[in-house]
């Protein structure tokens, strides 16, 4: 347990710059049965918690405002590997990364791919309902979770599954992944694993526009050929890439590359590369670029991955966004991002799951200059705004936590955030669980007293 | 009998309901009848057929939105000129409702390879126990903003709210799409190792059902005992991997519809029990805040008689 400030520095934010909450306290549960017995003493003592995993997030949704934070990276036991069922059962802080290493001699691994993977954990991840690039054929960490025991914030413990058919209960192991920590803390967690495939190929297809990208990728999904990963990276990004040591050889001039890779069964790979070639030929690429070797396949993979660290040299600070719009909207509107760049002189630099139309226009920049801060600051809202009228969302993947609860109110009406409260309420009627997170609270209708259930009106 | 002819109207009617405390029977396209059993019979019907219609789609977005009445023959004569489907293809007919599909979860023999409803499901509008109406999620493919009550009314039974309009993620009809019925006289063992084995190999099935005499004699298949299986994918994929089913025995090409035909004598599954969920009190409280009074689908899920 810390209590000091000193001690509590460290926790006070998450991957996210620009948020800072101290902790009253920080509490490291080292079992299950001590997280247990810690949840059941702040309920008693009445007491809200934030559960927080590896703090990789990039949302905010891990901070805790002056309440107790919930650390749970010491649960780290996976508790078993099941290879006849393709399932592990895990606790909640094993790192995604881990997972994958002890699934691999079993020709297995577990789907979900974060960028963060080598530091987040499976707990963090169910939280956020993470994604990651090979979500777009494998699905995000909601298709991959089959079971967890979840501790709600009352002590009480409750066993949620993947309801099998015929569909006969609610699905309130859907409703629990991705409700960001809100609906309690889970203390085992059993995921799908899922065999690696026969063949890969990755591909680097390279263009002299943004727009004839973005046409490429929405011509590809319209083709109906379903890759594993289809990743965006404009020219500011390119270049943050090969200028830090994660250089990837990606080329310097191009104003966007496309990384695409397809899997599978080696006998269908060569026709949907051939099909992949000829479509982002059709589209203006300079060129396409297929891995040789695993090496070459590691090196483009890692520049993708390690873009977010890349853009950190550019400036001491990196607004970080994530917005999803329909894939038939992508050019029209990384058009509109970068007119709004222009406008309010900042530099956006795209690197985004392109296939699944979910956009990260991220902006370095230096938040001790209050004008440049403020910029950065309109610049996205009116970014986050654009989205939000092309039928898009708030967020594909990071979660809301503390940084979009301004959106909610603008993506959805009174009665559809209410009913999201009533939801919570079921699990968590004082809410104790991650206070003042996901939902703004004057949402919140108020004929639930927190001093007991009262009937509807 | 309640037909209301949009989302406004069918709110009034909840509300109106809820107001009376008096329970509603939600009917869709009518093809779960015998599932509703458990559905108290003093109930009043409410029907959504008249909510028809594609709301929006776009081919290239791979989404599409239609009114909870659409049948999955109006998704299907939508998207099939742009050689998509909406991959649900659920036990029953095609007259059944969009929204009936998501409200049962009712998944069929493509669920491993082409997902179940709450893998396909991006969204939806329902109207809750007090008539009040829920946007859930959205119509892009990924999408955290908010509490999921997407996967909350999936699967719920009309007994959380009623489905009115859904979002679902559509894929490419496979460019090449064959159907193979291959005759085994096996012992079980060994039909379940190699069926399983299949399965699990490079050339992933889009299907893979093992049918007994009835299915067989049902569909028009000459052996007793078939393996029936679906191979999609690109010319070169389903070329492979109609050589490894053919390694496995003798099979025989059929047509596509006899899927659709399967699907509808398909009766392989245990009538709804809905016990487990009566008793849960996590449950009961998830029911207790949409539906306070208890007027939807009364009988199932909690369903607490006054």
């Amino acid at each position: 347990m810390l209590e000091r400030p000193t001690e509590l520095l460290v926790y006070e934010n998450d991957a996210l710059p620009g948020y800072h909450k101290r902790p009253r306290l920080a509490v490291f549960p080292g079992t299950r049965d001590e997280t247990t017995a810690v949840v059941r003493a702040l309920y008693r003592a009445g007491a809200a918690f934030v559960a927080r995993g590896a703090g990789t997030g990039l949302s905010g949704g891990a901070l805790a405002d002056d309440v107790v934070l919930l650390g749970l990276q010491r649960l780290r036991r996976i508790i078993g590997i099941d290879v006849a069922a393709r399932a592990a059962i895990v606790e909640p802080g094993v790192v995604n990364a881990l997972l994958t290493r002890a699934a691999t001699p079993f020709g297995l691994h577990y789907a979900p791919d974060p960028s963060s993977q080598s530091a987040c954990t499976i707990g963090g991840n169910v939280a956020e309902n993470a994604g990651g690039p090979h979500c777009l054929k494998y699905g995000v960490t909601l298709n991959h979770v089959l079971a967890a025991t979840v501790l709600l914030a009352d002590g009480d413990e409750v066993k949620l599954r993947t309801p099998s058919p015929p569909h006969v209960e609610y699905d309130l192991l859907g409703a629990f992944v991705g409700s960001e920590g809100c609906f309690g803390v889970a203390l085992d967690i059993t995921v799908r694993l899922t065999p690696n495939p026969e063949g890969v190929r990755t591909m680097l297809a390279d263009f002299v526009s943004v727009e004839s990208a973005a046409r490429a990728t929405s011509a590809i999904i319209a083709a109906g050929i379903v890759p594993a990963a289809l990743e965006l990276m404009d020219a500011a990004t390119i270049q943050a890439v090969e200028s830090s040591i994660y250089a990837a050889g990606y080329p310097v001039d191009a104003a966007a590359v496309l990384l695409v890779e397809v899997d599978g069964a080696e006998a269908g790979l060569d026709e949907d590369v051939r099909a992949v070639e000829q479509i982002c030929g059709a589209c203006g690429a300079r060129g396409v670029r297929i891995a040789s070797d695993p090496l070459e396949r590691a090196r483009l993979w890692q520049g993708r991955k390690k873009a977010f660290g890349a853009m950190g040299r550019l400036a001491p600070h990196l607004a970080v966004q994530d917005a999803v719009v329909p894939r038939t909207k992508l050019a029209p509107i990384l058009a509109a991002i970068a007119e709004v760049g222009a406008r309010r002189r900042v530099r956006v630099c795209n690197v985004f799951h392109a296939g699944d139309g979910n956009l990260h226009p991220n902006i370095p920049y230096n938040a001790g200059d209050p004008d440049e801060a403020s910029r950065v600051e309109a610049a996205m809202r009116e970014i986050m705004e654009l989205c939000i009228a092309q039928g898009g969302t708030i967020t594909g993947e990071h979660g809301v936590g503390l940084d979009k609860l301004a959106y909610m109110e603008r993506l959805f009406p009174g009665d559809s955030l209410d009913a999201m409260c009533r939801l919570r309420d079921a699990f968590d009627p004082l809410r104790r669980a991650n206070p003042g997170k996901v939902v703004p609270s004057h949402s919140c209708r108020e004929w639930v007293g927190v001093t007991g259930r009262q009937t509807a009106p | 009998m309640l037909l209301p002819s949009d989302t406004a109207e069918l709110a009034l009617m909840v509300r109106d309901a809820h107001d009376r405390r008096a329970p509603l029977r939600i009917v869709g396209g009518g093809r779960w009848q015998a599932a509703g059993a458990a559905v108290a019979t003093d109930a009043t019907r409410l029907e959504v057929r008249r909510l028809a219609g594609i709301v929006e789609y776009v081919p290239g977005d791979l989404t599409l939105t239609a009114r909870a009445g659409a049948t999955l023959a109006d998704v299907d004569d939508a998207t099939a000129p742009h050689g998509q489907w909406c991959p649900v293809l659920p036990w029953g007919d095609d007259a059944a409702s969009l929204g009936a599909v998501f409200a049962t979860a009712t998944t069929g023999p493509f669920e491993r390879a082409l997902g179940r409803p709450r893998d396909l499901a991006l969204g939806l509008e329902f109207v809750d126990g007090t008539g009040a109406t829920v946007r859930a999620g959205g119509r892009v493919v990924k999408n955290v903003a908010g509490f999921d009550l997407t996967r909350l009314l999936v699967g719920s039974w009309g007994t959380l709210g009623v489905i009115t309009e859904v979002s679902v993620r559509l894929r490419a009809r496979p460019a090449v799409d064959e159907t193979w019925a291959l005759a085994f006289d096996w012992s079980d063992e060994q039909a379940l190792a190699r069926r399983t084995s299949f399965e699990r190999g490079p050339y992933a099935p889009l299907a893979l059902r093992r049918l007994e005499s009835r299915d067989c004699q049902a569909l028009g298949l000459a052996a007793d005992r078939t393996l029936l299986a679906r191979l999609g994918g690109n010319g070169s994929f389903v070329a492979a991997a109609r050589n490894a089913l053919r390694n496995l025995g003798n099979a025989e090409a059929c047509d596509a519809s006899t899927w659709t035909r399967y699907r509808m004598v398909y009766d392989g599954h245990a009538p709804p029990n809905f016990a487990a969920a009566l008793a849960d009190p996590l449950s009961q409280r998830v029911r207790q805040q949409f539906d306070p009074r208890y007027i939807l689908n009364r009988g199932i899920f909690g369903g607490r008689p006054e």
